[in-house]
């Protein structure tokens, strides 16, 4: 009798278990190929952070604390167009809008863990971390210590970000202009965004929501991004409400 | 200071964004109706952020042909669609801007 079928029987654990060793490690593993994304990026945002006015010190700790490039890049923005403190906050709250989609996505896989690990993960989760962790977690077998896989790909991504960030806060102005790095946002941008089309309601959010943006970009302060993704997602909806009567 | 307090506000919401339903409340108490709404957030946001990226330049709208982030965001799409990583589209974005730059068309 071969030993596995034994196992199979006797043991009511499944076959493999991946210890949190394992997970941690193979989420630092598959995390790889977006941190070639996340260094250009990250070394965007450290420019913008110093060209927006901020000191080098103030620039790392909105990274460091805010960790997320979209949110960063659009307070940079409205800093350096001094805008008023609120409109700031409230411009980077709408682009973290899409934070709130993923949170309540991933919600029922970390409900088991205790209140410090989800507040970590939280911390840590990203666009990047949304794409990757929820079809994983969804995956069959033994579920247990998946967090760790969640926690070793998030970690690794925010160290890398951190660290491109800071080699833009400080090198930032030598890297020449002419290369077009700030174009990588766009690119980085358009990967997550491919994926979330996958109905026709998504694809009338994201076809409204690009349309209104260009339609209402002389607005100040960034106000068309607010107001196309007001109008994507209520697109989305209609056409949603439309196909179910 | 006031570029302090900005700094701790964004990060407070960055937070409270991301902490919502994993730490805080459970999705399920909210109405269908916004729990379908959050669902057209991602490609909405996103979509908002990359249309003026492609577009617009120094402000303006661009259409013509010699918008090389047009292509180059074309091209990234198309190599998303094949193979969903953002490596892709990032190779595929930027070798396309780089030639069409060199090119100088």
């Amino acid at each position: 009798m071969n030993v596995s079928s034994y196992t199979f029987i006797f043991s009511s654990a499944p076959l493999e278990i991946a210890s949190p060793r394992e997970e941690f490690w193979a989420g630092c593993r598959e995390v790889s190929p977006t941190l070639l994304g996340a260094i250009p990026f990250g070394l965007v945002a450290g420019i913008v952070a110093i060209a927006s006015g901020l000191t080098p010190l103030q620039g790392i700790a909105l990274s460091v604390l805010s960790f997320s490039g979209i949110a960063q890049l659009v307070t940079c923005q409205l800093i350096a167009a001094k805008a008023p403190a609120v409109v700031t906050v409230m411009a980077a709250a709408i682009v973290s809008l899409r934070l709130l989609m993923y949170s309540a996505a991933i919600a029922p896989h970390v409900a088991h863990l205790s209140r410090r690990w989800r507040a970590l993960l939280a911390f840590l989760m990203t666009d990047q971390s949304f794409a990757m962790t929820v079809p994983y977690f969804t995956k069959p077998g033994d579920a247990r210590y998946r967090h760790w896989y969640f926690l070793g790909s998030a970690l690794t991504l925010y160290l890398f970000w951190q660290a491109a960030v800071i080699v833009g806060v400080v090198a930032g102005a030598q890297v020449p202009s002419d290369w077009s790095l700030d174009f990588v946002v766009v690119l980085t941008f358009i990967a997550l965004l491919v994926p979330t089309v996958r109905t026709r309601a998504d694809l009338a959010a994201a076809i409204v929501a690009f349309g209104v943006a260009l339609a209402a970009a002389g607005l100040p302060y960034r106000l068309a991004l607010v107001i196309a993704s007001m109008a994507g997602i209520a697109a989305g909806m209609a056409i949603e409400l439309g196909r179910r009567k | 200071m006031k570029a302090w307090l900005i700094i701790c506000a964004v990060s407070l919401v960055t937070f409270g964004m991301r902490a919502s339903f994993m730490v805080f409340a459970d999705p399920h108490r909210f109405p269908h109706a916004f729990r379908q709404a959050l669902t057209f957030v991602p490609p909405a946001v996103l979509a908002a952020i990359v249309a003026p990226g492609l577009l617009l330049r120094d402000g303006l709208l661009d259409l013509s042909l010699s918008n090389e982030r047009l292509f180059a965001g074309l091209a990234a799409i198309v190599a998303t669609i094949f193979v969903r990583n953002a490596t892709a589209a990032i190779a595929a974005g930027m070798s396309t801007l780089w030639l069409l730059q060199w090119l100088g068309v």
